[in-house]
């Protein structure tokens, strides 16, 4: 079986991470990637974590072999610092080696194929999977507007028309007939590219079991977005420097509050910038605000030039302003700004998030949205990737069998949805539809 | 009177004198029976080898020490490659042969070898409950052999129609095997019928060439075989193109129901990729015109195979339709079309060996076991040849990887799958078929089959030459070199920012192969291997990743499915895939995973299933 991993505590605010790794042959990566490889199994031994570009973290590892360990093949377990950042290194580090991300119950599944279980947990395997099974479904029914897997099966079904185009012009080349041509291949790989693609973008993430309304923190920089955002957490999850253009990625986390939660996302401020890796965080600031509910733009001055600017970018979401920086002295004149809080000693912050509570309550969707899981938007993304690989093959005339090989790995990715294709059925389609043979 | 051999191969079609041939090289003794010597080798139908998917199986033969390559070189009188402008894994090479010629090179062959070749029709098989141990022929010889290979093609219970005639006989102006069928109907093998077509053969000398289109074989001719062949081409010839057209349709409407086919006379189902022109016009009323090829029967023959008009229609509707086409106006016809059905055995009785399941030392291989055409019997009849021998010898099985060879995607489809049609290869069947072109067949293949003693040391040497020639030349090549520039395939000039080796330009996007030779001023004696090394680069991420991807499969194909097992009893799968599964009963999970529609979480759902039933029949 594969080598797969997963983090086995939950994706948000924590002291404390941990990854699962599982599979035979896991261990070999030990020596390349801990700075002080373990030794001996199933003791702690503390190290750095290592990957191309450097240490990622410092951090807990014990390993297992074969029937010792929960799943009853080899793994080992990484115990680093929660912060999101080091979280998605670890993640990127996997991945590099091949591992892939475990579905649900995978650890639970192998524990129990490899005698680690009795029969009688066999059930609560049967469960998860089922679960995980179904899960597809009930994200659709969850989701805003349905259709989720009615989309699916039309994407996929319009992959299966171009695959036999394609197929069909490989191995009927001498046919007097031209399957690229005649099938508009070119143009339809291009639709379904756009198509595909915005499909995409209506999926989020769904949180555990229930919708999320995203809130997102924009506003120039250094105006104590991070500040106020590790104020509404309670942590220090954001980096805080009076350097301002400090932060550059999106950063992720939920906050919990009278009873529901929302997501909040923590950006890098906007202005024109020179700074290449900036510039693209800002891109990515300005490309997500057409997918979160509430935007809460914050300033620590009161230039209106400023705050319209950023209200233009908000376009029709729901805007919250917020002056920081109220300790030293400034003051919400005209009351320009919906409120007025200071991320340093806490004033105001309960009111913002009253305010963000009620008016993410009331932020309708624009437009449809799917709520997914992480593994199934990742498997999107990818098929994505494949199904745009494919367009430029096709498009330059160049390389068809390459062409259709991204075409299958992008098939490959509506599997879990769609259940697979098997090429009898392909050549089926191809004999039904065409005058083929001698 | 009784002979007694290792090995009795049964049929001299394609598979049966490539088993033969395979037991002879392993060392083995090996007695071939059939009908007459007079046909072994004989190409039933259109005098061609190779194609899409074909060309590789072909190659993959020889690379094992096939005949099926080298006889087609003996007798290649047009060669053309198929997709010269797509990748080199999906092109392939096809050649009209000369059928008396390759008739000839076969039983040539045959005969520099011990083979016992004894005619005569095989009317039982000398079995016991369990194992079978030779076989009867019908004036009562038995012939004795500790494994028995059936590879008797369209010849069991085989009908031929030609509109309402219906005569016995497996091929023209033959008789069928008919004790034979009634014999593996009683054994119970589960058997199904199925058929195919031919049609007319014409007086090539009674055609007006001049209206139709000239297809010129390829030049410099290539070869078939990929390290033996003989120094020089038989005289290469011209295929030509005509159509059908509406009036042709038009008879064939006004006939259809007095084709045999249509009539309800058969009821085997036929290849649907090699439809009968009655089912063109029919199927696809769309088109009023189809095209045809007139392909040489020979050098020495004044006779053409028109491919693309094969029928069952009676032979005055074969006379008329075929006067109404362009060139054929006034055709002479020498032999009419039929339609030919027969017996095939459920492949799925077979273990990936090609032994049956059900009776211990007896193998089939080729046509009866549901395929259909040259290649996929000659692949098959190696294969059952050469492991009969191997477990003779008690060697290890020779079971090639569908990620090895198209021939293993063949025996696995054929055996985890089965047919609901004639089965032929196409390269869209092979998953893996980047890694599987017809060149590189010897560096796949050869070391294999040097393992189960299928080709000569000497072989071996030479190939292993060859790839440190190529080593050597990748070690030096120029490909590592850097440039700062390079003109791609559409002859445009691009500038790099940055220096990059032409390894690196050759994985991201098309460098001209002009390019490359004047820029590593390759000589002559390495443009082979430059092409060898430009197809190994663009292919290289590609195939890393089919390369995971086998690793990952290689488990579940590995995890036995129990006989019988309840699919009904697992909650959570769909009707649709429980009824799928009850019906494929797939032996390996790997196999539940390729059916159609089978989602990932079913095989996880299955997985614990399967080792619930283990658990719960240890605690009893
Ligand atoms: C009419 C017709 C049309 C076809 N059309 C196509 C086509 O369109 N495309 C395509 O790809 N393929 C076609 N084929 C199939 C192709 O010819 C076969 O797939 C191929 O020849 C099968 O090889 P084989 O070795 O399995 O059997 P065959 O070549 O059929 O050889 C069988 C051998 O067994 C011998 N034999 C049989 N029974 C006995 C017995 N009881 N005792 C002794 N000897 C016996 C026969 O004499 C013969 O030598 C056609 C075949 C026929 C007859
Ligand atoms: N006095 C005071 N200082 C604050 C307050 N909020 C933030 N700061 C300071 O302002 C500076 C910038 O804070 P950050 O939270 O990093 O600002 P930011 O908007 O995230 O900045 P970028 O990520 O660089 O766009 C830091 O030095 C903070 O300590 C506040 O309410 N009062
Ligand atoms: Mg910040």
């Amino acid at each position: 079986m594969s080598i797969v991993f997963a983090l086995a505590t939950p994706a948000s605010k924590s002291a404390l991470c941990v990854f699962r790794v599982s599979g035979d042959g896991c261990l070999k990566v030990l020596g390349s990637i801990f700075g002080n490889p373990p030794i001996e199994p199933r003791r702690f031994y503390h190290s750095s974590l290592i990957s191309q570009s450097g240490v990622i973290d410092s951090v807990g590892v014990v390993f297992f072999k074969g029937s010792s360990g929960y799943t009853g093949e080899d793994s080992f377990e990484v115990y680093a610092h929660g912060g999101l950042a080091v979280m998605g290194s670890v993640v990127d580090l996997f991945k590099e080696l091949d591992f892939d991300e475990a579905g649900p119950g995978e650890f639970t599944k192998r524990a129990f194929l490899n005698n680690k279980l009795s029969l009688s947990e066999a059930e609560s395997v049967v469960d998860v999977i089922n679960a995980s099974s179904k899960e597809v479904l009930e994200v659709s029914l969850n989701s805003l507007s349905g259709g989720f897997s009615e989309e699916l099966y039309s994407f996929s079904e319009r992959v299966d028309t171009l695959r036999k185009f394609i197929e069909g012009s490989i191995d009927f080349s001498d046919e007097d007939y031209d399957f690229i041509k005649e099938g508009g291949v070119v143009d339809d790989i291009s639709c379904l590219c756009a198509d595909f693609g915005g499909f995409v973008n209506k999926c989020y993430l769904a949180g555990e079991g229930e919708l999320k309304k995203m809130v997102l923190f924009v506003g120039p920089p250094n105006s104590g977005k991070s500040s106020l955002f590790n104020r509404l957490l309670g942590s220090d999850r954001a980096l805080v420097s009076d350097i301002p253009g400090t932060t550059r990625d999106l950063i992720e986390s939920e906050v919990f509050y009278n009873n529901s939660s929302f997501g909040v996302l923590d950006s890098a401020g906007i202005r024109s910038t020179e700074d290449v890796v900036e510039g693209k965080g800002i891109e990515l600031t300005i490309a997500h605000i057409k997918d979160v509910d509430v935007v809460v733009g914050v300033f620590d001055s009161l230039c209106d030039k400023e705050l319209n600017k950023i209200k233009a970018l908000a376009g029709g979401k729901n805007f919250i302003s917020v002056l920081n920086k109220s300790d030293l002295g400034v003051f919400n004149k005209d009351g320009l700004f919906d409120v007025l809080v200071s991320a340093k000693n806490g004033d105001g912050v309960t009111e913002l998030k009253n305010k963000i509570s009620l008016v993410s309550e009331n932020a309708g969707p624009d437009g449809q949205k799917y709520f997914a899981r992480s593994r199934h938007i990742k498997l999107f993304d990818e098929g994505l990737g494949f199904l745009e690989a494919a367009m430029f093959k096709l498009r330059s005339g160049s390389d068809v069998e390459l062409a259709a090989e991204d075409l299958r790995f992008a098939r490959a990715s509506f599997d879990e949805v769609v259940g697979v294709k098997t090429s009898d059925s392909l050549l089926g389609d191809i004999f039904s539809d065409f005058c083929i043979g001698k | 009177m009784s002979n007694e051999y290792d090995v009795v191969v049964v049929g001299g079609g394609h598979a049966g004198v490539e088993a033969a041939h395979a037991v002879y090289r392993s060392g083995l003794s090996c007695a071939l029976v059939s009908f007459s010597y007079e046909t072994i080798g004989q190409m039933s139908c259109n005098p061609a080898i190779g194609g899409l998917g074909k060309s590789h199986l072909v190659r993959e033969v020889d690379a094992m020490g096939g005949i099926m390559a080298q006889a087609t070189d003996m007798s290649g009188i047009q060669y053309r490659t198929l997709n010269t402008r797509k990748g080199n894994s999906v092109q392939a090479l096809r050649a009209q042969c000369d059928r008396e010629l390759y008739k000839k090179a076969i039983q040539d062959t045959l005969k520099l070898t011990d083979i016992e070749i004894i005619e005569g029709e095989v009317i039982d098989l000398l079995s016991n409950k369990e194992s079978v141990f030779g076989v009867l022929l019908a004036d009562n010889t038995e012939v004795r052999g500790k494994k028995t290979i059936l590879t008797t093609g369209t010849f069991l219970n085989g009908i031929m129609y030609t509109g309402q005639d219906k005569i016995q006989g497996g091929r023209v102006g033959e008789s069928a095997a008919i004790p034979l069928s009634r014999k593996l109907y009683s054994l119970n093998l589960p058997m199904g019928r199925l058929k195919t077509g031919t049609p007319a053969r014409i007086k090539m000398s009674s055609l007006d060439l001049g209206l139709m289109e000239e297809q010129k074989g390829e030049t410099p001719t290539p070869w078939m075989a990929l390290s033996e062949h003989p120094t020089e081409h038989q005289k290469q010839l011209s295929c030509y193109i005509t159509r059908t057209n509406k009036n042709t349709h038009k008879i064939i409407k006004k006939n259809i129901h007095l084709s045999a086919m249509y009539s309800g006379n058969i009821s085997g189902i036929g290849p649907r990729y090699c439809p009968s022109i009655e089912d063109k016009v029919f199927k696809f009323g769309g088109k009023d015109s189809h095209q045809i090829f007139i392909e040489p029967e020979g050098i020495n023959k004044d006779l053409v195979y028109p491919n693309g008009i094969s029928t069952s229609l009676p032979k005055q509707a074969q006379e008329d339709f075929i006067y109404s086409i362009a060139g054929m106006e006034n055709s002479q016809i020498e032999e009419y079309g039929y339609a030919v059905e027969y017996d095939f055995v459920d492949p799925r009785s077979l273990n990936p060996t090609m032994e049956t399941k059900f009776f211990k030392n007896l193998y089939l291989a080729g046509q009866i076991n549901g395929t259909t055409g040259y290649e996929e019997a000659a692949a098959q009849g190696l294969m059952a040849g050469a492991n009969a021998a191997n477990k003779i010898k008690n060697k290890e099985s020779l079971i090639l990887e569908r990620s090895e060879a198209y021939i293993g995607v063949l025996i696995n489809d054929l055996t985890t799958h089965g047919v609901t049609e004639p089965y032929r290869m196409f390269t869209s069947r092979a998953e893996h078929r980047l890694m599987l072109g017809q060149d590189n067949a010897e560096q796949r293949l050869l070391i294999i089959a040097k393992k189960a003693d299928l080709v000569s040391e000497k072989r071996i040497n030479s190939f292993e030459k060859k790839e440190n020639a190529y080593n050597t030349f990748l070690e030096n090549s120029i490909i590592k070199r850097k440039v700062k520039s390079f003109i791609d395939s559409s002859g445009k000039k691009i500038d790099l920012k940055e220096k990059a080796s032409i390894e690196t330009i050759l994985k991201r996007t098309d460098i001209s192969r002009e390019n490359i030779i004047e820029i590593s001023d390759t000589g002559p004696e390495n443009l082979l291997f430059l092409d060898r090394a430009m197809v190994e680069i663009k292919y290289s991420g590609y195939i890393e990743k089919q390369k995971r991807e086998v690793l990952k499969n290689k488990k579940l194909n590995l995890k036995d499915i129990p006989k019988n097992f309840p699919y009904t009893s697992i909650s959570g799968l769909s009707n649709e895939v429980k009824e799928k599964l009850n019906k494929t009963q797939p032996t390996t999970v790997g196999a539940a995973s390729k059916i159609e529609g089978v989602t990932p979480a079913a095989i996880n759902l299955l997985l614990v299933y399967i080792k619930k039933a283990e658990l719960e029949t240890l605690d009893a």
